[in-house]
């Protein structure tokens, strides 16, 4: 009986931290410009960083063949050929991380030519190492009770 | 919690010991692997466009590691096609028993090869060239035809299945994580199988053959080398053959103590965390290093490849374990506890594939319209558009995985060192670091 | 041998059988083109047959990246060659000759030496007059330097131009402009009372009224497919192949013959003065049209149009001159 009641109460936990609202912290949206290199097969930077809200325009210039850019989640993409850089501008209004990757077969490694980008802070992260050390607190003390 | 007998259905039961149910399955996964070694070597070399690759590498893979593996165990095995060839040929018959055994050299593995160290290093050699393997049809197409044929070649020499038992760069792993399914063959009553004559099952009868596994079904304990071929419920006089349905991960409450499936735990949790980071992740100098294979920087990454697998993660592990108050010799308690790992690199597998599957799915309805890239369009759907599938649920679902593989791992690790009695608290400790990591990487 | 093994047998080997024919059979009767980057064999076969007033049926696939396909000098829309992916195109050809195909996507530093031949046989009603291109005509060196000893503090506006050119009696015709060089016709009009700024502006207004605004559209097309890879997309010579290109110098010269003592340059820049408004149209039409012979500038001559060459060199010189406000 204390067994489920504990159970029960990690379950109520593990809820909370996966899905309680977040305080937004208030950042004026800003107006970004990213100029993102492509090549066979990376993205320079591959890394971006926006806050929510942010207006960000992808200027993606192909430095060998045709790529593409398509932003998982968002589901937008643009394809610049070498020579044609293209723009893309969107309003960063999901938070989070998000892959964005070739969407135009540029090769071999095509399918793992992928960037990030990161929507404010990626919470889904925290809150999933959150239940990991609830996961972790709860085999102790299980393996404490039992000892 | 208890076993359902699913052989005391009659209808499972007669599909199982009738011989052409499954031969027909293998005639299809015959026909359709050597369509992939056909379509990988004349087919377009654009991979995504490509039979082999895409339903090699995408929806074999798929069905292997999100469905077969974790609800079918070996069930893989059961059915796949590359040992048959090799197998038809050594025993001069597709069907039932001949007459007369063909005469071919039928030797036994000799002693050193009997473990799975070969598997977990043919596994490591595909691992180090994975990057080319997985883009390229060529050499998909190589690989799979070399598979074909080295276990013709092995049956040849040696007697039973020595490809699959001591070879198959895949049966490792399966067998590895087979334990966590929850299907079981087994033996009924074992005093029947005490009293038993001539033990059919493992020497074969005329109504089947003697294990191809090299296993005699009345000692089995866990699943990690039962093939799940079905040959002994065939060949079984006494109807002592069971299938069962039983508990998730049943086999972990009896750890291992053999260092070739220790590793073999290490081996995949460690692939499975570097190609979360090397193919999924932003970091365009590892991918070239790892497809420039070769080149100093390929070296530089599989050295690093196999130092995280044999030195860091072992390593620390080791760390983890070396201080413990127990009797048992350190070798016998790092087998024991990394029993602990099967789950845990299970789950880093789904992880791992559900992001890469789910992705890429949509290339597996284009490629079956058009399976050689010739222009075809069998089905009508040879235009369809790559579009990524399910991204809503793709996260949610990895932290699932890993997070439930977590907790999986850290009940094995309780049950383990119960058994070899020392504390649970590193091996918890030490799942839950390499957790973060893995969930660092994927989201 | 009973016989459910017999029939065994003959399922399992009749699937063998198809599993390896069937493909066989239907890759072999599929003749189909491959693109590949020029480094990796370019077109496969890069000679194709054809005969007049046949239509020509080629399939053609990508082995690699995102390519494209077309004939040269050819009014036809160019095709994208898809890795694979099959293109089907149907070409009509009503003079013999030997024509051009080349890739229309940029697919590497060496896109442009992805090019094939139509060979195409038959008789022709009325045979073409040749027209010799004007560079040959006026005996340009086009090798020679030819920068301008003068050029303007500012960039000359054609608008500004425009109001100056009406009483002036200076030659206007397409001739006189195609022969002479800004800074040639900015010389000529020395003997004008206008300060030099003027004089520039005066020039921006000749060249401008040699074009169209249709004109100017096309040649930015065709810069931005054809060019600005390597010259840049602002015509500074500083496209995603400039630094390739004049790394890759001496690797680049194996592939060439006998052009042993030329090197790899890095592309012209369009926005530099004294280059420009040094060269003529017809300097200008010459090397479009031969290439830069090893220096990794193609040779023309046989994709574009003599129309699309002077399109392109009237977007050349909008680098220099303002034609709108």
């Amino acid at each position: 009986m204390r067994f489920y009641f504990h159970l029960l109460l990690f379950v109520m936990a593990g809820l909370v931290v996966a899905f309680a609202p977040l305080p937004v912290p208030p950042i004026a949206p800003q107006e970004r410009t990213f100029r993102i290199d492509a090549r066979q097969f990376a993205y320079s930077p591959s890394e971006l960083k926006v806050n929510p809200g942010d207006t960000v325009t992808l200027q993606l210039v192909s430095t060998d063949v045709v790529h593409g850019l398509y932003v998982d989640g968002y589901d937008i993409s643009i394809e610049a050929d070498p020579g044609q850089s293209a723009t893309l501008t969107f309003v960063a209004d999901k938070q989070g991380s998000f892959r964005f990757r070739c969407n135009l077969t540029c090769g071999a490694m095509h399918p793992f030519m992928i960037g990030k980008l990161t929507v404010g802070t990626n919470n889904w992260l925290f809150r999933s190492l959150g239940l990991a050390t609830l996961a972790v607190f709860g085999a102790l003390i299980s393996t404490k009770q039992k000892a | 919690m208890t076993k359902i007998e699913l052989t005391r259905n009659p209808f499972i039961k007669n599909a199982l010991k009738s011989r052409y149910p499954q031969l027909a399955v293998f005639i299809v996964m015959l026909v359709g692997y050597i369509f992939a070694i056909l379509a990988g070597l004349i087919g377009t070399p654009v991979g995504s466009h490509n039979f082999s690759i895409v339903f090699v590498w995408i929806a074999w893979w798929a069905i292997l590691i999100l469905v077969a593996v974790p609800f079918f165990g070996r069930g893989w095995c059961a059915v796949c096609p590359i040992p048959l060839p090799g197998e038809w040929l050594q025993r001069g018959a597709v069907l039932t028993p001949p007459e007369k055994r063909p005469k071919w050299l039928n030797l036994r593995v000799p002693k050193m090869f009997r473990n799975i160290w070969l598997q977990n290093i043919s596994f490591l050699l595909l691992a180090l060239f994975s990057s080319v393997l997985l883009t390229t049809p060529n050499i998909t197409g190589i690989v799979l035809a070399a598979m074909l044929f080295a276990a013709i070649g092995l049956s040849a020499i040696f007697e039973r299945r020595a490809f699959c038992r001591y070879l198959c760069p895949v049966g490792g792993f399966i067998g590895l994580y087979s334990q966590t399914a929850p299907i079981e063959l087994r033996i009924k009553d074992k005093q029947i199988c005490v009293s038993c004559e001539g033990k059919p099952c493992y020497n074969g009868s005329q109504a089947g053959y003697g294990c191809p596994w090299d296993v005699f079904p009345g000692g089995l304990t866990k699943n990690t080398y039962c093939g799940l071929c079905m040959e002994c419920i065939r060949t079984c006089p006494h109807d002592n053959i069971a299938v069962n349905l039983r508990p998730f991960s049943a086999d972990l409450a009896k750890p291992s103590t053999r260092m070739d499936e220790a590793f073999k735990a290490f081996i995949m949790l460690g692939s499975a965390m570097i190609y979360a980071g090397v193919l999924l992740g932003p970091w365009g100098a590892f991918k070239d290093a790892a497809y420039n294979v070769g080149t100093s920087a390929w070296f530089i990454y599989a050295v690093i490849f196999l130092s995280i697998i044999f030195v860091i993660l072992p390593g620390f592990f080791t760390l983890g374990i070396l201080k413990a108050k127990s009797a048992l010799p350190l070798k016998q308690r790092f087998a024991s506890l990394a029993t602990a790992l099967i789950p845990l690199g299970l789950m880093f597998w789904v992880a791992f594939s559900l992001s890469f599957v789910l992705t890429n799915a949509s290339y597996i309805i284009a490629a079956l319209s058009d399976p050689l890239g010739l222009g075809w369009n069998l089905f009508g759907t040879a235009n369809a558009v790559w579009q990524p599938m399910l991204f809503s649920i793709l996260a949610p679902a990895q932290t699932l995985a890993l997070v439930g593989g977590l907790i999986w791992s850290a009940r094995t690790a309780q049950k383990a060192a119960n058994e070899v009695k020392v504390s649970s608290i590193p091996v918890i400790i030490y799942s839950f670091i390499v957790t973060s990591i893995m969930l660092w990487l994927l989201l | 041998m009973n016989r459910s093994e017999l029939l065994s047998r003959i399922f399992v080997i009749t699937g063998i059988i198809l599993a390896i024919g069937a493909p066989l059979v239907f890759w072999t009767r599929t003749p189909l083109i491959h693109a590949r980057m020029a480094e990796n064999g370019g077109w496969n076969p890069d000679i194709i047959q054809a005969e007049v007033g046949k239509p020509l049926q080629l399939k053609i696939t990508s082995d690699d990246v995102v390519h494209g396909f077309a004939v040269g000098q050819m009014d036809m829309q160019s095709v994208d060659i898809l890795p694979g992916k099959v293109s089907e195109i149907t070409l009509n050809f009503d003079k013999p000759g030997i024509y051009t195909f080349f890739c229309t996507r940029w697919c590497g530093l060496n896109h442009w030496r992805m090019r094939g031949t139509i060979e195409v046989s038959g008789s022709s009603s009325d045979p073409e007059p040749v027209s010799v291109p004007l560079y040959v005509t006026l005996n340009l060196d086009i090798d020679a330097p030819h920068d301008a000893p003068v050029i303007p503090s500012g960039q000359p506006s054609a608008i500004n131009g425009q109001q100056l050119v009406t009483n002036l009696p200076i030659n206007q015709s397409t001739d006189y402009y195609r022969a002479n060089s800004p800074y040639q016709v900015f010389d000529e009009l020395s003997s004008a009372v206008l300060t030099e700024s003027e004089r520039w502006d005066l020039v921006a207004s000749i060249w401008k009224s040699n074009t169209t605004p249709e004109s100017l559209a096309n040649g930015q097309q065709l810069y931005a497919q054809n060019c600005a890879a390597c010259h840049g997309e602002n015509g500074a010579g500083d496209g995603v192949f400039a630094d390739d290109l004049a790394a890759s110098g001496e690797a680049s010269m194996q592939t060439m013959t006998g052009a042993e003592n030329m090197m790899m340059q890095s592309p012209v820049d369009f926005t530099n003065p004294t280059r420009m408004l040094g060269a003529s149209p017809a300097l200008l039409q010459g090397k479009i049209l031969r290439g830069g012979m090893g220096t990794g500038m193609p040779m023309w001559g046989s994709i574009f149009t003599e129309e699309q060459i002077w399109d392109l060199i009237a977007y050349l010189y909008s680098f220099q001159f303002e034609y709108q406000n």
